[in-house]
């Protein structure tokens, strides 16, 4: 039991990657886009040890014994692509708990498959780091990891446990609860509307604190025993676990935001598809944004009314945000997203930095991935012409140095 | 939250008169017929194109466009689609004598959505789940009733090898079973007039010819087995192309092939044919080895491409994919190999001479009908936007008026909120 214990409040548990190779490489003759500083073209990326060491103009020295890989003019070199918010790999039946509506206390990386076809997908499509959260069946799902898409075992891919817990406000959580439709049946649960999923979410933080009153003054029957779902919730009230709150509504969005302050966490508000119409309560809350996915113009799940210029109203009032594809078998590629996120407006760099810089920093995992600067991880894209260009693709992908995709030809 | 618009703006209202003289100075432009221009001018008199260059002489009373930061190229033609109506399938496997025009609802927001992204000439059919099906026609999207869209009444019958109920055999004896049913209903039909004649040489006969005509369920079959009629034949899959392809060769049918959404087995043996073909939305699928779980890749665009075939590519009606998107369909055919000169005629010359309207439309010429679109780039790239449609001459859409695009981008917002309640 204490083991078990220990283990739950080891949250974010950051675990090297096993697998980095010895042999250098270097990329020379592509434009790169490091993301946070200037593209250069015709530059130079070495690779040592699994992380870059150097990156610079056509004159940028590389150890005599690198593999030299030439690339053409117009390939691009990009950091590996971060997807915010999947469930790679979980099929719907494994995505959500059904034995209650809180189960905080869940983690997904153990229902992640390694060898699944979905991160195959991916790294083909330029991702390297994904986060795999619980469904959203659940009010409070559990929690979610942050995984490499390339790897033996998923202790192997993984790059952060227990990487944030997922809230799910909305219709979504109760939609599968009536299920003959009465209310007066044994198979009905609660929550069946939005008022009450969210009395869950507070009842959860309730229980959580009266929780943390017996543990720190315990009564005459001594401290209670040990409840890991509530241990979870206490790190978010200390401020040590980060909160994805899936809300797609305005109404939802903003519930998300007042819990978040009632109770003093901090959320990611994740989805997140009527903002635009409360993009003031986000600008003031300083909250940071998921948001999913863009080709989703029009209908969208729960009913949230979408709008094709949200982005570039969050990018005009300095929302922080990342673009994630919500997808579990790879289905949508991250770099479409992207795409169609300029199609409507996005300018390239904002677009680039929403599945690469800002994915890494909402994830808390910015000081080894997310840019290509020396001593990060060699996660990196080479593709056959300006990245989310429709006719552009992933020719060759980097995870750790590994190259895991290409090179591929036409 | 939800709250539907109950009344969006007037859209597409553009007035442009298709008389008179009209000139497009086109900054970029691709007439598809030959090597792209800079600076050009498309010159339109009477909704036919009269003249392109780069040395046109506009006249002096001509109402001229000014697109000289901008793109343009014909519109797309797509050469087969069962959208634009309520329901695309009767779901009855004989029905020859249906037509599509029936069903057409001009108000149906896949026009709309067509000329969003360029398309102008549409061949509507009716579904592929029946055996003879009914008859299609070829429109613009544009215009209140049917007689205004119409560019072709009549365009051929659809034939679908689509297993009904799941049984391929089965469909595939139905199709061999009716079409002779069709053969000695024609020779019965003959052997009556024979013997009409002999009896009117006998003198047995008052009647000066011989009237008896042919059963009007049954004559739309007749027309296509006397090769007066276009064949629009589907098969679902590869498996399907054997028995289509002997069909085709026993009865001489005039046929375009409607490819189903895997059909890269189908190619080899396509590449050599002068059949027309038609490809499937999906252009990219991946099958799996039952036995092994070895994953391949397939795009059978790429694959006609490279056996040298030409094809027209579809484009989906689904509002959740990128399928239905012209620049993405030729960008995919491109990610896989196709240089982008094919991937552009596929939308264009190549679907109007499956159509039989190569005279017309798919290319930007003299004498063809002045079916054109504004681009704000490249045709090819994502970040590009239709930004005028021009039909017969006529300005037929315009991205600033297109309320779902003013919807969508907040645009309305003033409206909405008046209308919210």
């Amino acid at each position: 039991m204490k083991s078990t214990v220990a283990f739950i409040l080891c949250v974010a548990s950051v675990s090297g990657s096993l697998m980095a190779q010895g042999g250098a490489i270097v990329l020379r003759g592509a434009t790169i886009y490091p993301v946070g500083s200037a593209p250069i073209e015709n530059g130079t990326l070495v690779i040592e040890g699994g992380k870059i060491t150097a990156i610079g103009d056509s004159q940028t020295p590389a150890p005599a014994d690198a593999r030299a890989i030439v690339c053409d003019a117009d390939w691009v070199i990009t950091p590996g692509l971060i997807d915010a918010g999947t469930s790679l790999s979980i099929s719907a039946k494994n995505s959500n708990e059904q034995a209650k509506e809180v189960t905080p206390h869940m983690r997904i990386l153990d229902a992640v498959e390694a060898g699944h076809r979905a991160f195959e997908k991916a790294r083909n499509n330029g991702v390297t780091a994904v986060q795999i959260n619980p469904g959203n069946a659940n009010v409070i799902g559990g929690l979610g990891a942050v995984v490499k898409t390339w790897g033996g075992t998923t202790q192997e891919m993984l790059i952060k446990d227990a990487s944030a817990l997922r809230v799910t406000l909305g219709r979504e959580p109760g939609s599968g609860n009536s299920r003959s439709g009465t209310q007066h049946n044994i198979y009905y649960r609660r929550p069946s509307t939005r008022m009450g999923t969210i009395w869950e979410v507070r009842k959860a933080f309730y229980d959580a604190m009266s929780y943390r009153d017996q543990k720190t003054i315990p009564g005459d029957a001594g401290p209670p025993p040990i409840d890991p779902g509530k241990e979870v919730l206490l790190q978010v009230l200390d401020g040590t676990l980060t909160v994805h709150t899936t809300a797609r509504g305005e109404e939802d969005i903003r519930t998300a935001l007042r819990i978040a302050d009632e109770f003093g966490y901090r959320t990611v508000i994740q989805g997140g598809i009527e903002i635009w119409q409360v993009i003031d309560q986000v600008v003031d809350a300083q909250a940071t944004v998921i948001f999913a996915p863009p080709s989703l113009n029009g209908a969208n799940p729960d009913g949230a009314e979408g709008r094709s210029h949200t982005m570039n109203m969050m990018a005009e009032r300095g929302v922080p945000f990342a673009i994630q594809t919500d997808s579990s078998l790879g289905e949508r590629p991250l770099a479409h997203e992207a795409m169609v996120a300029m199609r409507n407006g996005l300018s390239f760099d904002k677009a680039l930095a929403s599945v690469t810089l800002v994915p890494a920093q909402v994830l808390g995992i910015n000081d080894t991935v997310g840019t290509l600067e020396p001593g990060k991880n060699a996660d990196l894209v080479v593709w056959s012409g300006a990245p989310f260009d429709p006719t552009s693709s992933a020719l060759m992908v980097f995870i750790d140095g590994n190259q895991v995709v290409g090179p591929k030809t036409n | 939250m939800n709250s539907k618009i109950a009344v969006l703006g007037a859209l597409l209202a553009g007035s442009l008169p298709s008389q008179g003289t009209l000139a497009i100075k086109a900054g970029r432009l691709i007439p598809i017929s030959g090597q792209e221009l800079q600076n050009a001018t498309v010159l339109i008199e009477n909704g036919k194109i009269k003249a392109v260059g780069t040395d046109i002489e506009v006249p002096w009373d001509a109402k001229i466009i000014d697109a000289s930061d901008m793109v343009v190229m014909p519109t797309y033609v797509t050469a087969h689609t069962t959208a634009g109506f309520r329901t695309g399938n009767e779901n009855l496997a004989n029905i020859p004598y249906i037509t599509v025009a029936d069903g057409i609802d001009p108000a149906n927001a896949y026009f709309e959505e067509s000329l969003r992204n360029g398309v102008g000439t549409i061949h509507v059919i009716q579904g592929n789940q029946t055996l003879f099906g009914g008859q299609g026609m070829i429109l613009k999207p544009y215009g209140k009733t049917i007689e205004e869209m119409a560019v072709r009444s009549r365009s051929g019958l659809k034939l679908s090898l689509a297993p009904a109920a799941g049984s391929r055999m089965a469909q595939i004896q139905k199709m061999r079973r009716g079409l002779e049913d069709i053969v000695e209903y024609i020779a019965d039909h003959e052997r009556k007039r024979q013997e009409f004649e002999r009896e009117k040489a006998a003198g047995a006969t008052s009647d000066e010819s011989f009237d008896e005509e042919m059963d009007p369920l049954k004559k739309p079959m007749v027309d296509v087995l006397q090769g007066n009629e276009k064949a629009y034949f589907y098969i679902p899959s590869a498996v399907e192309l054997a028995e289509a392809r002997r069909l085709i060769a026993k009865y001489d049918l005039d046929v375009v092939l409607v490819l189903g959404p895997r059909c890269h087995q189908a190619v080899e043996s396509l590449a050599q044919s002068g059949i027309p073909v038609i490809l499937d939305a999906t252009m990219e699928y991946e099958t799996t080895d039952s036995e092994t779980e070895v994953v391949s890749s397939h795009c059978p665009a790429a694959l006609f491409t490279k056996a040298g075939k030409e094809y027209a590519l579809s484009l989906s009606t689904s509002a959740n994919t990128m399928n239905r998107y012209p620049w993405w369909q030729m960008a995919t055919a491109m990610r896989n190999g196709v240089t982008r000169e094919q991937a552009l005629a596929s939308l264009t010359i190549v679907p109007a001479r499956i159509l039989g309207l190569e005279d017309d439309v798919g290319t930007l010429e003299p004498g063809k009908a002045a079916n054109l679109q504004i681009l704000t780039g490249d045709p090819l790239k994502a970040t590009s936007w239709v930004e005028t449609v021009i039909l017969d001459g006529e300005v037929v859409y315009e991205r600033d008026r297109d309320g779902r695009l003013r919807h969508l981008f907040g645009k309305d917002r003033a409206d909405r909120q008046s209308v919210k309640n």
